[in-house]
């Protein structure tokens, strides 16, 4: 296990988990989430490869599983997932309590 | 100007042309305010340790050098516009 995967892990267990409480109703919209997360994908996907390709960064193998999609680590690729699927759960949790407190 | 600066504030000014042009007008909204500080907190915790713990390395000719803690300013651009464009996709398209 990468330390990079491990802060995928320890990002999205408990927003994962608590986007089955019932009353939130978020896999209502799955179909909303796939589509948000497969254009974040292609956006930052082909800015990450760019920026990649040019060297505005780059990524320690001692940090990664080292298993690489185009030029990009899978754990970045997973990052783009990951990531805003917590987002759009604290903002979906934010919504959710202002409607409550109302 | 370096190449990952001008690319981040190019996102940043995309995000407010899509957040515009599609009507959702996430930046007017008070709660997305209270969300960007949350996710601002924990920004500090991922990006902070990918960073810190050199797991991602950056070239210094390619930005400011302006570090908040060990995250690039850019970082700070880069997460705003890739956070806010998903929550603009996701009111956008799910069920009201």
């Amino acid at each position: 296990m990468s330390k990079y995967m491990l802060v995928l892990i320890y990002s999205g267990i408990f927003p994962l988990l608590f986007s089955f409480y019932p009353a939130l109703k978020f896999w209502r919209n799955y179909k909303a989430l796939i589509f948000t997360l497969i254009l974040l994908v292609i956006f930052f996907g082909t800015w990450d490869i760019f920026a990649t390709w040019r060297n505005h960064w780059y990524f320690n193998p001692q940090g990664i599983i080292g298993i690489k999609i185009i030029n990009l680590p899978v754990e970045e690729w997973l990052f783009f997932i990951v990531i805003p699927f917590c987002c759009i759960f604290t903002w979906e949790a934010i919504n959710f309590i202002k409607e409550k407190i109302k | 100007m370096k190449e990952y600066t001008l690319i981040a504030v190019g996102s940043v000014i995309f995000t407010f042309l899509v957040d515009k042009f599609t009507k959702v007008y996430l930046l007017k909204k008070k709660e997305f305010y209270l969300f960007i500080v949350i996710i601002l907190s924990f920004k500090f915790l991922v990006n902070g340790y990918l960073t810190g713990v050199n797991i991602v390395i950056y070239n210094p000719k390619f930005f400011l050098g302006v570090r908040l803690g060990s995250i690039p300013l850019e970082d700070f651009l880069f997460g705003f516009s890739m956070v806010s464009l998903g929550i603009i996709s996701w009111e956008l398209f799910k069920k009201k």
